[in-house]
């Protein structure tokens, strides 16, 4: 008697694209509001040494993703402008010797102000870097101040001078609905940014995350949520009228100026994750893997120094799928086309049918034979929409 | 038989009774110290909470007294609770005597009084003990004047005593025997045995505490309900020591209980009498009583597939609470429940609570009600207790509602406030006493408008100080309306409530404004009206939420955005989809809170 084993597979009839986060853990100071990986260099840090460290985690990463292009770099932290010139060239080689990067790939840096010189910004982009992302957050003073920034309004200005000086594609991260932020701030906050000619703005709603200063001690003034919502569209007008695509839920950019890394977070793309508690997806035949590397700089070294980085790797059920995918394709305005579903979860559309009616009648979606988009109630009620597709276990 | 004493103790909750007992079963060894959990004949998690006995429990006691004979004493432990008047009644009964247990500082408690006056009506001797002596704050010539002044016995000599510190212990057990008189019954006459309380145990069945007047009852011996006319073969005898002891036969005199092999409660009711077939009785000894609930609500499971498993949890409950009734109920908004009778607020809180607890069931709970009789045009007289099934106003006569005579005891520096809110609740007053510090009040008042929140506001107006008994009176004539409360333009047929015309529309105003602060702002605008038939008295909105997003989503962010709308997605599910709002289960109480500020 023969007996037939049938093993699941996940119906990934083609890998997506593939991008490379690279992260640095080090902060001049952790801002109050900060839920990132990042620490308080206090006892300095050795750049080139972890920069090494990089390279080694990225070639013990490698087989996973073997042969496949690299088509966006995105250096993240932390402030990653706290690298010397000579540590960003020898990472960005490094990468380069490494995997193959597609042609004209997106590498994007983020800075921040009170880190601004103009030399070492000219050797970051002689080094290979495209993109800038300048963490301004405000240009009041006393925003500033309570948000516990190290800069003042005129270093922000210098770091955007700087920084469109050498670079042709900015993005500039403001934050509305500050401690005693008033609407009028918040637009004024908006026209000074816009003033200096970046192509990409964020503009985040401040978020009380856990674990944090200000979770643990609120800060005063905080708008209430009308008030916020009101900053929002007010911003949303702005940005309209100044030529911006508000193309995700905080993403605003001029036509072809989109954050093609983000992008591929957000179509479902896979990417590798190397750095201090860097997060990875990769997609292979057998299914989908979620890694977690250590977070604690000195523990993330150690661990590789021993062979292997990653703290954490999972296998992605096939029951979370459809939230993951939606969690991130309808953040986009533009939605999404209903093959690219089955393409990145290897899933049938009858998986999300019900959930995708249910939607509809509840005017949070729009949809077409081929496509599914989010409205604007969509939109501004997403997580009402999101949960619809997160199943009970 | 002379050295037979039964007693139980009659006490406020929190007055020690419990601790008390505990220190008897110490004294007389009928528990070593590692089976002495505190408070032995408190068994529920509940009642050790709340301090409060619900079920009547018993130990038989072994006592050398000073004179050098050794006595047999019964404690049996009494419900105290206005909920529960009935069953005290029954173990009263079941007595000789009674210990008066007072706080020496707090003084006497209306409910105290209440049972006392039982007491005394049924013949039982009330010996007085001013417990929590050692507190400095106790003060025993004030409160012994105090039980003279308002029960009328005498208190001068009474036994001072602490529970807790163990002082006076022996003194009380001694004036036990002196003071109270031993029973009196011919064990040779044909078998009368009182049922105390009765119980469901999973192996034996159903376990009666039962005192016996007269006769003797063994083993094999076939038995007789008096008021049911149900026959059982006994099949045990025994006493509590409190462990379960089994006995050859219970005989005049003796407290102990009796398995028959009985699988249901309700056929061995509290207050029945017990003879035997081949000896009957003539006559039932007085004071049996058929229990009825006198307070009503809507128990429904959040989940609605939790219907099943919330049927199952009242059955369980019910095998150790006859009182306790229920009846599948439908309602629009909240799907599939039942209907449940209670004895009073207090019991229907106990249900609720053993329920969340002890079967882990979420529940939304509607407005307690009363029963209302009403007079239909066609000379029909039906029983309403869901107001949401008050018949169209224009078939009916007249609607009656209950009348309770209500004693309030309180501190004469609050007497001012609380007849102000007796007067709001549509008192009307009988009687008012000064007895020493304390004034008695006697109010009539719609029962109704004490279920809803009179305890809590009596509390609060006297700073606790007032202590409240009631019992129902009659049925009166009332002129009440039916209060619906619209949600998005929906009757919500859980949240009707019967009021009376005068109050209706503050009422309404009231409970929608109450409800606009419970609904939680949600993607559209929620319009909360009140309603008496189609004439709209308030209307209240809830406004849209702006927004409802996580402003930044990454890459490594998806287990933790994740985590968040799941508990988001846990928060609503608490909740109750009424059309295409969300209502969380404290907006159905709504009602309780009307007037807080």
């Amino acid at each position: 008697m023969t007996q037939v084993v049938f093993t699941p597979h996940t119906g990934l009839t083609q890998l997506p694209p593939l991008s490379l986060y690279v992260h640095f853990p080090w902060c001049v100071r952790k801002c109050p509001y900060c839920d990132f990986n990042s620490h308080e260099a206090r006892a300095g840090f050795d750049d080139l040494a972890y920069v090494a460290a990089l390279l080694r985690d990225l070639e013990l990463a490698l087989p996973a993703v073997w042969g496949r292009a690299v088509h966006t770099v995105f250096i993240g932290g932390g402030t990653p402008s706290l690298m010397s010139p000579a540590a960003m060239e020898m990472l960005l080689d490094g990468i380069r010797a490494r995997v193959r990067l597609a042609p004209a790939a997106e590498i994007t840096m983020e800075a921040n102000p009170g880190t601004f010189e103009a030399e070492k910004f000219k050797a970051f982009r002689a080094a290979g870097v495209n993109r800038l992302s300048v963490g301004i957050q405000s240009f009041d003073d006393e925003a500033l101040r309570r948000l516990g920034r190290i800069h003042d309004s005129r270093q922000a200005h210098v770091a955007l001078d700087i920084a469109l000086h050498h670079f042709d594609n900015v993005n500039l991260d403001l934050m509305y609905a500050l401690p005693q932020q008033t609407l009028a701030l918040a637009l004024d906050d908006l026209s000074q940014g816009l003033a200096h000619g970046v192509t990409h703005l964020s503009a985040y709603h401040l978020t009380i995350e856990p674990n944090t200063l200000f979770s643990r001690y609120e800060p005063a003034g905080l708008p209430d949520e009308d008030r916020a919502a009101d900053m929002q569209e007010a911003l949303e007008a702005r940005l309209a009228e100044a030529g911006f695509m508000h193309y995700e839920t905080s993403a605003f950019a001029r036509p072809e100026r989109q954050c093609q890394h983000n992008l591929n977070y957000w179509r479902f793309g896979d990417y590798l994750g190397i750095g201090a508690g860097a997060h990875a997806k990769i997609s292979s035949a057998e299914g989908i893997v979620r890694e977690m590397r250590h977070k604690q700089p000195t523990a993330y070294l150690q661990a590789l120094a021993a062979g292997d980085a990653v703290q954490t790797r999972q296998r992605v059920a096939r029951s979370a799928l459809p939230f993951e995918f939606m969690m991130n394709l309808l953040r986009l305005t533009e939605g999404f086309e209903l093959a690219l579903f089955a393409e990145r979860t290897g899933l049938s559309l009858a998986a999300i049918q019900r959930e995708l009616a249910q939607a509809e009648s509840r005017g949070l979606i729009e949809r077409s034979p081929t496509h599914v988009r989010p409205t604007l109630h969509g939109q501004r009620f997403l997580n009402d929409l999101l949960t619809l597709f997160l199943k009970d276990d | 038989m002379k050295h037979i004493r039964n007693f139980s103790i009659i006490a406020h909750i929190d007055h020690g009774k419990s601790t008390l007992a505990d220190r008897f079963i110490q004294y007389c060894g009928g528990l070593d110290a590692r089976e002495m959990s505190a408070q032995v004949l408190d068994s529920m998690d509940i009642e050790k909470e709340r301090g409060i006995t619900i079920k009547a429990q018993t130990a038989a006691l072994q006592y050398r007294a000073r004179d050098g004979e050794v006595y047999h004493l019964n404690l049996i432990d009494t419900p105290g609770h206005v909920d529960f008047s009935y069953e005290v009644s029954r173990s009263l009964s079941a007595c000789e005597g009674a210990l008066l247990v007072v706080d020496a500082s707090q003084g006497v408690e209306a409910q105290t009084v209440a049972n006392c006056y039982t007491a005394i009506e049924l013949g039982v001797e009330v010996v007085p003990v001013l417990n929590k002596i050692d507190l400095p704050s106790a003060e025993p010539e004030r409160v012994s004047q105090e039980i003279e002044d308002i029960i009328g016995i005498e208190a001068v000599d009474a036994v001072r005593a602490s529970a807790k510190s163990g002082i006076g212990i022996e003194d009380i057990l001694e004036t036990v025997v002196s003071k109270i008189p031993a029973p009196v019954g011919d064990p040779d006459a044909p078998l009368k045995a009182l049922i105390i309380d009765s119980w469901f145990d999973n192996y034996v069945g159903v376990v009666m505490l039962v005192r016996v007047v007269d006769g003797t009852l063994r083993p094999k011996d076939k038995i007789k309900f008096m008021a049911t006319g149900a026959e059982h073969l006994c099949e045990q005898v025994g006493v509590f020591t409190p462990k379960s002891v089994q006995r050859d036969s219970l005989s005049a005199g003796q407290v102990g209980f009796i398995i028959a092999g009985i699988k249901e409660l309700k056929s061995a009711k509290v207050g029945d009498t017990i003879t035997l077939v081949s000896k009957p009785a003539v006559a039932a000894l007085p004071g049996f009583k058929e229990v009825k609930p006198q307070v009503f609500a809507g128990l429904y499971p959040v989940e609605s597939h939790d219907y099943d498993s919330l049927r199952d949890a009242l059955e369980k409950l019910q095998l150790n609470d006859a009182s306790l009734q229920f009846e599948p109920e439908v309602s629009q908004a909240l799907g599939f429940g039942f209907r449940c009778g209670f004895l009073g607020l207090l019991h229907l809180e106990i249900v609720q609570e053993r329920l969340e607890r002890e079967f882990d069931m979420d529940l939304i709970t509607t407005a307690p009600t009363v029963v209302y009789q009403v007079l239909m045009k066609d000379g029909e007289l039906i029983e309403v207790e869901n107001p949401s099934r008050l018949p169209d106003l224009s078939k009916i006569d007249e609607i009656r509602e209950p009348i309770i005579t209500s004693t309030i005891l309180v501190p004469q520096d609050y007497v001012g406030a609380v007849m102000t809110l007796c007067n709001q609740k549509r008192g009307v007053q009988r009687n008012m006493q000064y007895m020493g510090r304390q004034v008695m009040l006697t109010y009539e008042m719609p029962m109704n408008e004490v279920v809803m929140d009179f305890f809590d506001k009596l509390k609060s107006t006297s700073r606790g100080y007032a202590s409240l008994d009631y019992e129902f009176k009659e049925f009166q004539t009332a002129d009440l309306v039916k209060l619906d409360i619209l949600v998005n333009s929906e009757k919500v047929d859980a949240l009707s409530l019967i009021v009376h015309r005068a109050t209706s529309v503050y009422r309404g105003r009231e409970l929608a404004a109450k409800m606009r602060e419970l609904i939680p702002r949600q993607m559209f605008d929620i319009a909360i009206q009140a309603a008496i038939g189609s004439h709209i008295i308030a209307r209240e909105t809830v406004k849209a939420l702006r927004k409802n997003v996580l402003a930044k989503c990454y890459g490594g962010d998806i287990t933790r955005k994740k985590k968040l709308l799941e508990k988001q997605k846990a928060g609503k599910k608490r909740m109750k989809q009424v059309g295409n709002v969300e209502i969380p289960q404290a907006a159905f109480l709504a009602i309780l809170q009307v007037g807080d500020k």
